[in-house]
């Protein structure tokens, strides 16, 4: 199978990678950056294009993987699905549920397989820590608290940092907790949320949720676009009998140089592993598609995390909680 | 020299405290009433003090202070009697769990022209102290938000019966982080919205043994916090203290607690902290005792605790209506 790849830069790069590591073809590179698409084009020996939506409708291509802006998403989810490609969409799915429903429902029409890659699902250590905790070590959970962020990312055209792309830290990185808390503990019943989302005197965002589950389970989650530098992540699940803890600063690694061109370095701990939960999910998704497997994560699910950060900003809008 | 009692030896803290005016020099641990009696004479001979078991007479002797460590509901009628008395208090966190009450507690003291504490003892924590002064500095430009957690292990016993502590675990956790954010920015609560939750001890509590609460304070800054009794009777310490704080400059993450050593001891078959940071019950037994003598208010006061009280009172009207809730300042 050969993939077009849209969005060559970040993300992009990732899945150009996992791709190619599952035995499959990158041939087409699409960026509206030329050069970025040359550069990974080249690396890949593929073809480089500007236009993502030519690159949906190759007729030598069988996967599309979109790895642009947020808001492009529907566009090219519904342009590849009507060329009957299968589609791997990063996160998050759509920039509004309404929009995500449309994707939904475009492929299902041109009876495609679309995946979105909410990749915390196959970290390792939350697999683990999802184990645990159906292993009952923690008895009955009751609380946990997430936290997840740290620099500002910068993006093609710095659209992280425009709110009404990215929907800032909330929808575009807690959004993998919230899909996580509501994978491994059930639907959620309201939301609570205090977020900066960039006001005027602040160029940057931290969003702080209080999340309630049918279940009862309580959790408390932190998403910063807000740190200097670096990236942390931080888990915390408490029950009746016990509790687990997660922090990434704990690594086997951490490398420091003594000069870069940016300016000051900082030691990013980093953890190896066999393979890539970037890879786990391409994996998933190559077997859903040979009907081998079922994915991990569903379109479905991908749309009830975009209702439940949409829900988080609606509460940080109104002051008020939002029932879900 | 100092002559301080203690009442009542229900809060464990009062072990602690007792423990610093032994060690303090110009103070002296005179005497120890308990409602108690049992309890309060055990702790009288530990602390090699005699015990009083007449509360007239108790507050008829030389006492110049008072160390109110009871169950948290006996708080008021305990700080009434001392004010009455002309005894300086120094009264355990919650002030009390009710806004009337800590109010009332407030306008006896300053009727009675005596001095009122809350033992809030976080403000003598070196990390903590050394945060105040780093962002009162301005270093960090204007503080927008802040997240906070204070988790305990299970105190049980009278905390967690509502009709002796009248509230749970966010009754217990929440005054010292509203505090510390109050005392850091300068700055009052103006409204909160809460979820409790009595599931981490098999719905055995009488109260919530969980909170996450969202704030906000004058400004609006963004404040989340959680109050808990959530550490694992297998965890290695008792529980923690920590604020992020989010500046226009950059940002500032204290860990109050985090001084310790990691011990592994066959003997336990759990891992342990052994903490080696300074002591902030010291700092504020200290400065009680100085508050006495020199016939002043403590640093941390009744109305610091009441409103702290505020904080805690609105969150449990906020859990009971699901509603964001203003914290209304009373006098």
């Amino acid at each position: 199978m050969k993939v077009a790849l849209i969005g060559c830069s970040g993300m992009g790069n990732v899945h150009a990678q996992m791709a190619t590591n599952c035995g499959l073809k990158v041939s087409v590179f699409a960026d509206k950056n030329i050069k970025i698409a040359k550069a990974i084009a080249k690396q890949y020996k593929g073809e480089a294009i500007t236009d993502g939506m030519a690159a949906c409708e190759r007729t030598d291509i069988d996967i599309v993987a979109i790895a642009t802006p947020t808001p492009t998403h529907l566009m090219f989810v519904k342009a590849a699905a009507n060329a009957g490609k299968h589609i791997f969409c990063e996160k998050p799915f759509c920039r509004t549920a309404s929009e995500c429903k449309e994707a939904i429902a475009a492929a299902k029409k041109a009876k495609v397989k679309l995946f979105v890659g909410h990749v915390v699902r196959y970290f390792q250590e939350f697999e683990a820590m999802k184990t645990q905790i159906a292993a009952g070590k923690i008895g009955e959970p009751g609380f946990a608290k997430l936290y997840r962020g740290g620099l500002l990312p910068m993006g093609s055209e710095s659209w992280f940092r425009d709110f009404e792309k990215s929907g800032g830290v909330t929808f575009d990185c807690m959004i993998h907790d919230l899909d996580w808390l509501r994978y491994v503990f059930g639907e959620p019943e309201r939301i609570f949320c205090q977020a900066l989302m960039y006001t005027k005197r602040v160029p940057f965002d931290y969003s702080q949720v209080t999340l309630r589950m049918k279940s009862g389970l309580i959790a408390t989650v932190i998403g910063t676009w807000a740190h200097p530098h670096g990236f942390q992540v931080k888990a915390e699940i408490c029950g009746s009998g016990g509790m687990i803890q997660f922090n990434s600063n704990e690594a086997p690694m951490a490398a420091m140089k003594r000069e870069v061109k940016t300016g000051p370095d900082w030691a990013l701990p980093s953890s190896p592993v066999d393979i890539s939960p970037y890879q786990l999910e391409w994996e998933d998704f190559i077997g859903w598609i040979r009907d081998t497997r079922t994915p991990r994560v569903t379109a479905h699910d991908a749309l009830r995390a975009v209702q439940m950060v949409e829900a988080a900003l609606q509460s940080a809008k109104t002051g008020r909680p939002v029932a879900l | 020299m100092a002559n301080i009692g203690i009442m009542s030896f229900a809060h464990m803290h009062a072990y602690s405290y007792a423990a610093c005016l032994k060690q303090l020099p110009g103070c002296e641990l005179t005497a120890v009433w308990d409602d108690n009696i049992k309890r309060g004479r055990t702790a009288a001979k530990q602390f090699e003090t005699k015990f009083v078991a007449n509360l007239d007479a108790f507050l008829d002797s030389s006492l110049d202070g008072v160390i109110i460590t009871s169950e948290n509901m006996k708080h008021r009628p305990m700080a009434e009697r001392c004010a009455a008395a002309g005894k300086w208090i120094l009264c355990e966190k919650p002030i009390a769990p009710s806004v009337a009450d800590a109010q009332a507690m407030v306008q006896a003291c300053k009727k009675a022209k005596v001095g009122l504490g809350t033992a809030l003892p976080c403000r003598f924590s070196p990390p903590l102290m050394e945060a105040c002064t780093q962002i009162q500095t301005g270093e960090f430009g204007e503080i927008v938000a802040a997240s906070c957690t204070n988790h305990g292990q299970s105190p049980g016993g009278w905390f967690a019966d509502d009709a002796l502590s009248g509230g749970g675990a966010t009754m217990d956790h929440t005054v010292h982080v509203a505090d510390l954010l109050r005392w850091i920015l300068k700055k009052e609560f103006v409204s909160v919205y809460c979820e409790l939750g009595n599931q981490l001890h098999n719905k055995e509590f009488k109260t919530d043994d969980v909170g996450s609460l969202q704030l906000e304070m004058e400004g609006g800054v963004q404040v989340s916090h959680v109050a808990s009794w959530s550490r694992a009777k297998s965890f290695p310490t008792w529980g923690d203290v920590t604020i992020e704080f989010i500046g226009t400059k950059g940002v500032l993450w204290v860990d109050a607690f985090n001084q310790k050593i990691n011990v592994y001891n066959d003997a336990a078959m759990k891992a342990e902290w052994a903490y080696w940071g300074g002591n902030p019950d010291l700092g504020l037994v200290a400065d009680f005792v100085r508050a006495v003598e020199e016939r002043r208010e403590p640093t941390v006061t009744g109305l610091d605790g009441l409103r702290a009280t505020e904080v805690t009172a609105a969150a449990y009207q906020a859990a009971k209506t699901k509603k964001r809730v203003p914290i209304k300042r009373t006098r």
